[in-house]
């Protein structure tokens, strides 16, 4: 059997292209950061309420189209003419995003979790799938849906790429990479002056046809060295816009542990979290405590949403089904990490990123969603109380 | 179809072996035979001279449901185990129905129906196996962890056949005996509907309904909870596997799409409405809803105007209506007329509503919406009111029985006279 | 909770289970095979495999005073420009028709269905329209959705006509089936011969999209023919429809240094693929088949489209023929403007050769429509000749490379080389005229 594991693991290892490895993880850190945020509104109504918000993805869902109306109102509507983007568009659209998920967090409690409160918690989380499908289907009906619309992604001022080197290239490569580029110029700009002379540019005559075949030759030499000076070291690159959403992220996430840990709104929930009746014989209003919790974490989606549509994944579409996934490998995050424990979430959000891409890194891109299910699974078999988590009941 | 004996008294008649040949075996004979008749007797009538494919196929798809739903409940609500991934069992069977077919039918020569009932035993093996792999973790997991790994599972196995391209990927599986077999899925459901019920007439049933009460006091009074919950998971699964066979061969394709967590929320739905643990809930509650969405394809052009309006009232009704549940009348009578005026005044508010909305130009002119559209938006919500409202659903935990006719009978007769 | 031997056992069982799940699949590097079995098979070149005969005991006969011919096509769902497109185009025809006429007096009556762009929609609603008493059904456009259209026709025994359907394995479910438009057998090499040979690119990669039988078999098409001028594939990589984020197919793509990538799904997914491709810096060209065909693909490509985007189409707006041209008067009358997506154009020629097979056949019934269909020869459609007689179904036409550019009056697609098929199958440059 160990014979059979190693002949079944090495050509799979020498499969992988470990170039590539630093920015699959970058990437999956990147995307981490979104699963983070929504998995802190999983974690701490959980805390609270031990209840599984599975309305959470929908509340996503409504930040982003709310993100959308936003950006039509301020003149990127589809197939409109060029419009100068400014920082405060998106300023506009993240307050707006936070305020309407807050609002939908608000009124979801309220209607179906409130009046359930005093029965057994599955029947909350039966409420919970209800309310889920619900948004989803009914959300059809009233949004904009098939084809998915997406925002302009001229409203994203920050996308150039930066890029970081780990590993120089091979610098001797570079004097020949030199001449190769002049050459290409060369026959580039003779194949450009040819054109003019072409009545069509796609079937030239056969003078035509010799100056666009040298061109193209040109082209494919300079490329197949370029290449190889690429793969002689290692360069990571992300998008500007991905690192301001860590940026964003990265603040909220502070001010997060600062409420919770120095006001005494977050004293109260932490009380909450850790018993709730007597929590309430102590004179914490719980009522208020548990709408406060769902204000924040559907305000965390809500912002995770707008920052997914707009700078993290410029012209993402957008449809009423597409809170779904990210809320439950956002919720198998906040499980990973530790249920009911915030910096667990952060963790958890990261590190189900990073393994997102590296499944995907292995060639097993279908299985990428498949992926966040089996550490469910995995993680709640054998330890259900997380990474961070501790087998006592304190939480947070 | 059993005689009219009260649940809780277990059957002594049985185990003396001598041949009692009175209503023990009367009824058992009886019963049998009208099975049959029931199954023969829809497949005969719901062939093309009496109905067109179109009604045949909800006939079976009711059969389908119920199978389903019945086979849901036993894991729901008799046993109490939280699972809302069955809609995977149901793909197991499905595929494996599939796969058998493909490799094995033009090889066997056998008839069609012998066929069919092979690859729903086939099918259900595979399903009882994936049972007992679920039923691993509701050993150790509590109620709203088990139901998101059985969700997950659900979606594992989803992808793992779009992903797998010896089972199809995502283009599916063609099926050659492409036949739907009316007698067979009513068998099913009716095999599944018995079971479940003379289940909680023995004593070893009676421990499901115990691991669901209190599985302390189960463990306490000897119950073996461990064989109970995993029995209850293979049993499920093995009669929604079944099923899946015959659905695959009735459709004669199957892709993976076909199988996504909506038909588990669907079949969910079903169990809730009809109320967890009552058989006969499940049963009615799968019928309606099964037949509730076809009536809806014929209303092609909803008014934008008519559904919003329509959207506030239900919700406005269903908060009227939770206060009247809430509030206490001294007369039942006076419960049932609150809740009857709620519901006048919220349609009348409805009609309003809509007049006021369709005086907007934009409401107006928006594009009319199909009926089909509004299935899934049906089931949510009505899993959603039924929640807010009685969460014990339509039956609780009563059943159709033999004595409650009698009873009934008798009362009437007693007042008569 | 101590782990007894029952436990361990269920455990065992459960851990086997899960690996048998997981060592069942490999590596995703190679296009899946089409394994679709029953009554489609996999020969590649239209004539070589014999097409299994429509019944013709029972033919389905119009009755009352109207011809009932079933249009499915995606009207909601992801596919609707393609769907309204070819609705709108087929109620052109049989307009026409019924004014010259229609076939000695009765009318024809066009019943519509929406297959919402799944492919299991599409078989209930086909099932519908031939409940309804069709004697022919025109659709679709997907290829999933019309594998589902062509065998529900082939077991009621009505002929098929596909309006933009391009899988090659379609016209092989029976000799019910036919479409107007080219096939994946063609599309594929076209593209192929025009990135080796016109753009130059000797190394590309293809992305896939896991979920379409048009796309797997498009891109296996375009590889085998892209080896044969002796290119290389550097990497192959796939996505499902509906997908919203592609960065670690990309990356993975990237880090191969193709000189040109190949996209083989549809406009939904193609839009951000290329945007973010861009926007991850590959500047390569990117075309396609088809399935780009939709002015939402401006939308969700930004910028980024416009630059060395190229992909194959059926006609375009563009064309001076005074066949198109008056296409596009006679569409304008009826709904303003031009047709979004080529399906206008296609869904014409689809039910105008339906209806010129009916007037061929004289009958108002299914047998003789399909006879008929089968004898069509040089029909002159919108989008090309069309004969459909000893072409298995599958008629030669001509294939228009067109490039993307910002949105005109005219649309956003500009011709750039055409390609025809010669008589042995091969691809042949021809005049843009």
């Amino acid at each position: 059997m160990m014979l059979g594991a190693t002949h079944l693991t090495m050509p799979f290892l020498a499969s992988l292209d470990f170039a590539t490895l630093p920015q699959q993880i970058i990437n999956g850190l990147l995307s981490g950061s979104i699963y983070a945020l929504i998995a802190l509104g999983y974690t701490m109504v959980y805390g609270i309420l031990k209840l599984i918000n599975f309305a959470h993805g929908e509340v996503f869902m409504l930040g982003a189209y709310t993100a959308l109306f936003v950006s039509y109102f301020f003149g990127f509507e589809p197939n409109s003419p060029y419009h100068a983007t400014s920082v405060w568009y998106l300023v506009v659209m993240i307050l707006a995003s936070m305020t309407v998920s807050g609002l939908a967090g608000v009124i979801i409690e309220k209607v179906a979790y409130r009046p359930l409160r005093n029965q057994a918690r599955i029947a909350s989380l039966i409420t919970a799938i209800g309310m889920s499908t619900l948004l989803q289907f009914g959300g059809q009906l009233f949004l904009p849906n098939s084809p998915p619309p997406n925002i302009d992604q001229r409203i994203n001022p920050f996308s150039q790429q930066i890029k970081f080197n780990l590993v120089p290239h091979d610098s001797s490569l570079l004097a020949q990479l030199n001449v190769l580029k002049v050459t290409k110029s060369q026959a580039d700009s003779a194949w450009k002056t040819r054109q003019k002379l072409e009545t069509d540019t796609f079937s030239p005559s056969p003078e035509g046809v010799r100056i666009r075949s040298a061109a193209q030759e040109a082209d494919r030499h300079f490329q197949d060295l370029s290449s190889r000076y690429q793969t002689s070291g290692v360069t990571v690159q992300m998008a500007l816009g991905r690192i301001v959403t860590i940026i964003i992220t990265i603040i909220l996430m502070i001010g997060l542990t600062y409420l919770v840990l120095f006001t005494r709104q977050g004293r109260a929930m932490r009380a909450v979290s850790h018993d709730f009746d007597s929590a309430s014989l102590m004179g914490v209003n719980v009522n208020s405590v548990v709408t406060f919790t769902f204000i924040i974490g559907s305000v965390l989606a809500g912002a995770a949403a707008m920052m997914d549509a707009t700078l993290y994944q410029p012209g993402l579409q957008i449809n009423t089904f597409f809170g779904l996934l990210p809320g439950v490998k956002a919720f198998v995050a906040a499980v990973l990490g530790g249920i009911g424990n915030i910096p667990g979430a952060v963790v958890g959000g990261l590190l189900m990123g990073v393994l997102e891409s590296l499944v995907g890194w292995c060639g097993y891109t279908g299985w990428q969603d498949a992926a966040a299910f089996v550490v469910l699974i995995v993680v709640l078999l054998v330890r259900p109380a997380g990474i961070l988590g501790s087998n006592e009941v304190e939480k947070v | 179809m059993t005689t009219g004996e009260s649940a809780i008294t277990p059957q002594t008649g049985g185990f003396v072996p001598k041949l009692n040949l009175g209503m023990f075996f009367g009824v058992r004979t009886v019963s049998i035979l009208a099975t049959v008749l029931f199954c023969v007797g829809i497949d005969f009538f719901s062939g093309p001279q009496f109905m067109s494919r179109y009604a045949a196929g909800l006939i079976f798809l009711c059969g389908t449901y119920v199978a389903l739903s019945v086979s849901l409940n036993l894991i729901n609500g008799i046993t109490g185990q939280f699972s809302i991934g069955h809609f995977a069992f149901f793909q197991i069977g499905a595929y494996t129905a599939a796969g058998c077919s493909k490799a094995f039918y033009a090889t066997m020569h056998l008839p069609t129906l012998e066929w069919l009932v092979l690859m729903a035993i086939a099918g259900s093996i595979t399903a009882a196996i994936a049972g007992f792999v679920v039923g691993l973790p509701s050993l150790r997991l509590r109620g709203d962890y088990l139901a998101i790994v059985t969700l997950g599972f659900g979606e594992i196995i989803r992808i793992a056949t779009e992903n797998i391209t010896y089972l199809g990927g995502s283009k599916g599986i063609d099926i050659t005996p492409h036949y739907q077999s009316i007698a067979l899925i009513m068998l099913l459901a009716v095999g599944c509907i018995a079971l479940s019920r003379n289940l909680l007439k023995t004593a070893f049933g009676l421990g499901f309904l115990a691991v669901r009460e209190d599985e302390v006091a189960a463990v306490a009074m000897g119950v073996n909870v461990t064989r109970i919950k995993v029995l209850a998971f293979i049993i499920g699964s093995a009669f929604a596997g079944a099923a899946g066979a015959l659905y695959a061969h009735k459709y004669g394709f199957i892709i993976p799409d076909q199988f996504k967590m909506d038909g588990s929320f669907i079949v969910l739905t079903m169990v809730i409405l009809g109320g967890t643990g009552s058989v006969t809930g499940s049963i009615l509650a799968a019928i309606i809803l099964t037949l509730l969405p076809e009536l809806l394809r014929d209303l092609h052009n909803v008014s934008f105007g008519g559904l919003i309006a329509t959207a506030l009232m239900v919700l406005v009704a269903t908060f009227g209506i939770k206060r009247v549940i809430d509030t206490h009348f001294d007369l039942l009578k006076m419960k049932w007329l609150s809740a009857l005026g709620v519901l006048a005044a919220c349609v009348i508010g409805e009609i309003i509503i809509k007049m006021l909305l369709d005086l907007f130009p934009h409401v107006r002119t928006h594009a009319p919406i199909d009926g089909a559209q509004l299935r899934m938006v049906i089931y949510a919500a009505t899993l959603v009111i039924v929640m807010l409202l009685r969460p014990q659903g339509m039956f609780a935990h009563h059943e159709f029985s033999w004595t409650w006719v009698k009873k009934v009978l008798h009362s009437k007769t007693a007042v008569k006279s | 909770m101590k782990l007894n031997n029952c436990s361990r056992i269920q455990f065992l069982a459960g851990a086997l289970f899960i690996g048998a799940i997981v060592a069942g699949c490999n590596p995703s590097t190679t296009t899946s095979t089409d394994t679709s079995s029953g009554n489609t098979s996999s020969g590649s070149a239209s004539g070589t495999v014999k097409r299994p005969a429509m019944a013709t005991d029972k033919p389905v006969v119009a009755s009352g005073n109207t011809i009932k011919i079933g249009v499915v096509a995606s009207i909601s769902g992801d596919q609707k420009p393609w769907g309204e497109d070819s609705v709108n185009g087929a109620k052109l025809a049989v307009d026409e028709f019924n004014k010259a006429g229609g076939l000695n007096g009765k009318q024809v009556e066009m019943d519509v269905q929406d297959s919402q762009s799944s492919p299991q929609v599409a078989k209930s609603a086909a099932d519908k329209a031939i409940s309804d008493g069709v004697i022919g059904i025109v659709g679709e456009v997907s290829s999933g959705n019309t594998i589902e259209i062509a065998n529900s026709c082939f077991e009621a025994a009505i002929p098929d006509v596909a309006v933009g359907a391009t899988k090659t394995t379609l016209t092989d479910i029976g000799n019910n089936v036919f479409r107007v438009c080219y096939t994946d057998a063609f599309q594929g090499p076209v593209m192929a011969n025009f990135a080796y040979t016109t753009l130059g690119l000797h190394k590309v990669a293809v992305m896939t999209d896991n979920k379409l039988p048009y796309s797997q078999g498009l891109s296996q098409d375009f590889e085998t023919a892209f080896l044969k001028l002796g290119g290389t594939i550097v990497d192959e990589e796939k996505y499902e429809s509906g997908a919203s984020s592609f960065t670690t197919q990309l990356t993975n793509l990237q880090a191969k240094d193709p000189e040109g990538i190949f996209c083989s799904g549809y406009f939904t997914e193609v839009g951000p693929i290329v945007a973010a491709a861009r926007a991850m810096g590959l500047s390569v060209p990117m075309f396609g088949g088809d399935g780009w065909d939709s002015p939402k693909i401006l939308q969700s490509g930004g910028q980024a489209i416009l630059k060395d985007c190229y992909f194959c189409n059926h006609y375009t707006n563009e064309d001076p023929s005074p066949a198109v041209q008056s296409f596009l008067a006679k569409w304008k009358t009826a709904y303003g403007g031009v047709p979004g997506t080529t399906m206008g154009a296609l869904g014409y020629d689809a039910m105008a050769v339906t209806l010129q097979a009916l007037k061929d056949g004289g009958k108002a019934d299914s047998v003789s429509l399909r006879n008929a269909l089968a004898n069509i020869s040089d029909f002159k459609g919108v989008s090309g000749d069309i004969t459909l007689k000893g072409a298995h179904g599958n008629p030669p036409k001509r294939a228009l490379v067109v490039q993307i550019g910002p949105m005109t009056a005219k649309g956003f697609q500009k011709p750039v080389k055409a390609y025809v098929p010669g008589p042995d199958g091969q691809v042949l440059d021809s005049k843009l005229q």
